[in-house]
């Protein structure tokens, strides 16, 4: 131990960096990166650069430290694009950001960052032996965004919010159109705007009912056989007797 | 640079005709101490290598050598070609590269300051412009805290243990401060110099007069106290004033001058104001809104402010952008300059109402998004309102998990689908609290006391150990635990939980605590006497409609069991067996506070009825004490007024009654006041009485008339009124400091014979605050009591209070 201490205050550039690989090699990845921390600006140029590199950027990662392990990582391949290390490292470094994105209840800056890394790999390297892996990253932040976007339409029509609902899942139906919740956010969008209707003024609820009979209209279209269905029906059925009082309601008035 | 022609070159490069090549050879020449190997890594090129000639790959290897800033210089020579391949040479010139750098001169906390300023970085080669752009940091750093003389001397010298590398020695020779020794101001007719010199907030001359304020010289701050000084002419009607000329000038070595010329120009002043393509508000009302007459003194500045947004105050384009007029923009156009008057005709464009289409939130690093957008009142598909939006802002603030000065609102107009999109950005702040302390808490000894507030917690993560960050966080619950003791003769434990939300379908909160407390006396007949109380409350709170919608109102029950064993100090003549009260509290409240941690504007109100069941109306007076009775009555009221900047006016009343069902009893020991010094009294915690600061005075000391025993007891009817005097000092969410002075007074009666609101004790004063999120508000108070009590005679004049925790009253 306070061997370490001695080579981290020593200015011996080669010794600590020979210390370095062998904490890395034991796994003491914390020891490594505080002394890769030290030497590596002092490497460039020499036959350890690169490896030098490499290490800190891999020691950070398994530490967790994924903001400075992207960094790492991004800075190795954009410096020796040619080295045999640069395809790894580039995944690395899109493992790294993935790493960063977070749930999707929390913003989701990281996530769009961590998706163009994907792409880029994918493109420069498509033949990689990771590009499976890759393509299962890029699904499972789509999904972040997919069900984000989701689930902050279906909010306003949990709070009962039902106009805001309407709105917020025909924006939700526009920009996630092939959504694995596009089939729910619809059937949402019959009923919210159901509730609504109920809830108007009696001069604008005729208006509204017919929107309705057209979001149900477009809902069976789409998804026929839904799980859905059954409910979306009985709304169905409750909008058009509701209509028909409406009619009915408007004769009398008509005749008296 | 790209592939240089030379002499030797057999084939040389026609730059008119790039060529393929494939790269036979690559050799680095130049280089003693760089590996060769590893810097053709470094240039991306590799032998076999299609390049074109003259063409892009060279410049970019060149430029990535470059990039590692270990080389002096780099030239590309081609050494032969054979067909179609071509051999490169990479001559180098090696530098020296820093390894270490050091300061001289100067302290260790100027030193980290530099060091985080300068670009100086180990491991690259230094060069004339690294050390000039170092030169001018470390000057420019010290220029700013008036050295403005400050040599810096720097030195090169080769490290010993690295090879081609050097050490760079910083020596730095501050000199002495040079302040400013005069201000002359020339050409001013309509205002005196002192006048104007008070315009320039950073630039002060040097006096006796100005004592407190800095007279440092800034350039940067000297440019900008210039425009205030021109910004002053234009709000007093000099709209053509002008500095002609300013010159800065050394009177001796710590000592500069400032020469200023102006020329003000004329006064000028409204005439006629009118309106065009206004077809919503008619031409009265909109000069109304504006409020600037014919014949006021011309002022652009406060023009725009009540055009477009003024933050105090209404403003013409609020009548608009409160209705979904987002588009809409007034143009305020000098028609007829005649004289000293102007007149002014708005051009106004309404243009069409925006909907509200997609609600966009970023910056929750922590919180959940649907915590968030709940509490949002901007919903898609509804007109756009800046109220609304300023309305959000305030309510964000109110939950406490961001910090309030950087709550970003940006309204996005799409003008081609008459749409709007609202970006909210927040930034989290920490906000759960620990608090750990100890103290002497009278007979029983030293006390213990752990506490820990989680003000954003998250049961739905619970059982996820990927979310023990420290804690599961982010739904927006509250959970709040507490355990004090000191051993064997007092322990009091209790816990509260609040979700806001219940169901996540309304903002119903449920809050549910418990609590039990043990108190143990030892007596001199070796009999123990104890006190044992347990409880537990549950409340549900409501958001209204009526009579607006900042109110709520909240229903609480709570039961507490008092088990007595030889125990006289709660009732006299009930010492053993158990007591049972229960109650019901019922609060009316109304929340309108801009910022949680330093109110600018705004109101709280809140009136709360605390009932027990009227037992005694049933019963006789037999089970005196198996059910505890009373009622109680309580108000606050508190008002924020923005007077100027971050001055704020604070105005408060309190009250608060206590009062019992059968006429012929007397009210109990529960819940009764205690008034005087810094309410933050915590000595019978059993009974539930209510301490309420009063400055100047000591704690617990207030009350009417001459009954010593009020002061054990507590009185059963206060009131209080408060005024107090808010700066803002800093606005730095880490640590929110504020200073005050206040006038108070207030009074504590014993009975309601001699209970007149008007005779009050008062005190006046001055203090600071200062809140940070880990620790909550602290602060201290200096008060003076400008009433005597009776029975107090030999009471100090002026005294310091501690203030712990945001305190209503």
């Amino acid at each position: 131990c306070s061997n370490y201490q001695k080579l981290l205050k020593s200015n011996d550039v080669q010794q600590k960096y020979a210390a370095a690989v062998k904490y890395y090699e034991k796994g003491d990845y914390y020891r490594a990166s505080e002394l890769l921390d030290a030497v590596t600006p002092l490497l460039t140029g020499t036959e350890q650069a690169e490896d030098a590199l490499f290490y800190q950027a891999n020691a950070n990662y398994e530490l967790g430290n994924y903001l400075l392990s992207e960094t790492y990582f991004r800075n190795f391949y954009t410096t020796y694009p040619r080295s045999p290390k640069a395809e790894k490292a580039m995944f690395m470094y899109v493992k790294s950001a993935y790493n960063q994105s977070p749930d999707f209840e929390q913003d989701q800056a990281s996530t769009l960052t961590a998706m163009e890394s994907v792409q880029e790999f994918i493109q420069r390297y498509p033949e990689s032996e990771h590009v499976a892996e890759a393509n299962e990253i890029l699904e499972n932040l789509g999904r972040k965004l997919d069900q984000k976007a989701f689930d902050s339409a279906k909010l306003y029509y949990k709070i009962k919010y039902y106009k805001a609902a309407v709105v917020a899942l025909t924006n939700f139906q526009r920009e996630f159109p092939s959504s694995p919740f596009a089939e729910e956010a619809a059937y949402l969008k019959v009923e919210s705007q159901y509730e609504y209707a109920k809830q108007s003024v009696p001069s604008k609820q005729e208006e509204r009912y017919y929107e309705v009979v057209d979001y149900y209209q477009n809902f069976v279209d789409q998804y026929p056989e839904s799980e859905f269905t059954r409910t979306a029906g009985q709304i169905y059925d409750n909008t058009l007797a509701e209509l028909e009082r409406i009619k009915k309601e408007k004769q009398n008035q008509a005749n008296s | 640079s790209q592939v240089l022609n030379n002499a030797t070159q057999k084939s040389p490069v026609d730059y008119t005709q790039p060529r393929e090549y494939r790269i036979g050879g690559i050799t680095v020449s130049g280089a003693s101490f760089l590996d060769p190997n590893a810097l053709i890594s470094v240039t991306g090129l590799k032998v076999g290598d299609e390049i074109t000639v003259p063409g892009e790959d060279i410049s970019q290897a060149i430029q990535k050598l470059w990039a590692q800033g270990i080389i002096g210089d780099v030239d590309v020579t081609i050494s032969r070609i054979e067909g179609d391949q071509i051999f490169l040479d990479f001559h180098l010139k090696e530098r020296p590269r820093l390894s270490r750098f050091t300061f001289s001169g100067i302290n260790k906390s100027q030193q980290e300051a530099l060091n985080d300023k300068i670009s100086l970085q180990r491991g690259r080669t230094v060069n004339d412009a690294t050390l000039n752009s170092t030169r001018t940091v470390i000057k420019n750093y010290f220029a700013e805290k008036s050295y403005l003389n400050a040599k810096v001397n720097m030195t090169q010298r080769p490290d010993s243990l690295l090879p081609n590398s050097v050490v760079l020695d910083i020596k730095i020779d501050k000199g002495p401060k040079v302040k400013i020794g005069e201000i002359d101001i020339v050409g001013n007719e309509a205002f005196s110099d002192r006048k104007l010199e008070k315009q320039m907030k950073k630039t002060k001359e040097k006096s006796l007069i100005n004592t407190f304020s800095s007279s440092k010289f800034q350039r940067s701050e000297y440019e900008n106290d210039k425009q205030l000084l021109l910004d002053f002419y234009n709000s007093e009607g000099y709209r053509d004033a002008i500095i002609v000329s300013d010159s800065v000038y050394r009177i001796s070595d710590d000592r500069l001058g400032i020469r200023i010329t102006v020329d003000e120009g004329r006064r000028y002043y409204y005439r006629n104001i009118t309106w065009k393509g206004n077809y919503l508000y008619d031409d009265e009302y909109l000069s109304k809104v504006l409020g600037i007459e014919k014949g006021d003194v011309y002022n652009r500045q406060e023009l725009d402010k009540r055009l477009t947004y003024n933050p105090t105050g209404i403003d013409v384009s609020a009548l608009y952008q409160n209705d979904g007029y987002l588009f809409q923009s007034i143009d305020p156009v000098e028609v007829r300059v005649e004289g000293d008057s102007i007149d002014l005709e708005m051009r106004v464009y309404e243009g069409p109402q925006a909907t509200i289409k997609n609600v966009v939130i970023t910056g929750n690093t922590k919180t959940s998004e649907h915590v968030i957008r709940r509490e949002l009142r901007t919903l898609p598909g509804e007109k756009y309102s800046r109220d609304d939006l300023i309305r959000t802002r305030n309510e964000l603030a109110a939950l406490g998990y961001f910090d309030p000065e950087t709550i970003g609102l940006q309204p996005i107009p799409n003008q081609a689908d008459g749409t709007v999109d609202i970006h909210y950005s927040v930034v989290e702040r920490p906000n759960d609290q620990i608090s750990l302390s100890g103290g002497w808490g009278g007979p029983i000894g030293a006390v213990g006391t752990v506490g820990l507030t989680l003000n954003n917690f998250s049961t739905r993560k619970f059982w996820d150990i990927k979310e023990w960050t420290p804690v599961p966080s982010g739904d927006g619950q509250r959970l709040s635990l507490n355990v004090q003791a000191n051993g064997k003769y007092y322990q009091s434990y209790s816990m509260s939980f609040t979700e806001p939300w219940l169901g996540g379908r309304k903002p119903h909160s449920l809050t549910v605590s418990l609590f039990k407390t043990v108190y143990r006396r030892p007596d001199f007949l070796e009999q123990e006497s104890k006190l044992d109380v347990n409880g537990a409350s549950v409340s549900l709170g409501r958001r209204l409609q009526w009579p607006d919608n900042y109110f709520n109102i909240t229903h609480s029950v709570s039961y507490s069991r008092y088990n007595l064993d030889n125990y006289r100090q709660l009732f006299q003549d009930f010492t053993d067996g158990t007591s049972n009260s229960i109650s019901f509290v019922n609060t009316l409240s109304r929340y309108s506070i801009d910022n949680p941690t330093y109110p600018t504007r705004g109101s709280q109100l809140s009136l709360s009825v605390n009932l027990t069941p009227p037992y005694s109306l049933f019963k006789d007076n037999a089970g005196k004490y198996e059910f505890i009775e009373f009622n109680k009555w309580m108000f606050d009221a508190s008002y924020f007024i923005n007077l100027a900047g971050k001055l704020v006016l604070n105005t408060r009343a309190h009250f608060g009654f206590l009062g019992k069902y059968d006429s012929d009893a007397t009210i109990g020991p529960f819940e009764r006041f205690k008034l005087g010094g810094s309410g933050l009294g915590g000595g019978n915690v059993f009974v539930g009485t209510e301490y309420i600061g009063l400055r100047g005075y000591d704690d617990e000391s207030v009350f009417e008339g001459n009954d010593p025993s009020l002061l054990q007891a507590g009185g059963i009817a206060y009131n209080k009124f408060v005024m107090e005097l808010r700066q803002l000092i800093s606005p730095s969410p880490a640590a929110t400091i504020y200073g005050l002075a206040f006038l108070e007074a207030g009074n504590n009666f014993g009975s309601y014979d001699n209970y007149s609101p008007f005779k009050l004790y008062r005190s006046a004063g001055i203090g600071a605050r200062i809140f940070m999120p880990a620790f909550g508000l602290l602060g201290f108070d200096y008060g003076w009591r400008l009433d005597d009590v009776p029975g107090q005679p030999n009471a100090k004049q002026g005294m310091f209070h501690f203030i712990i925790g945001q305190q209503l009253r």
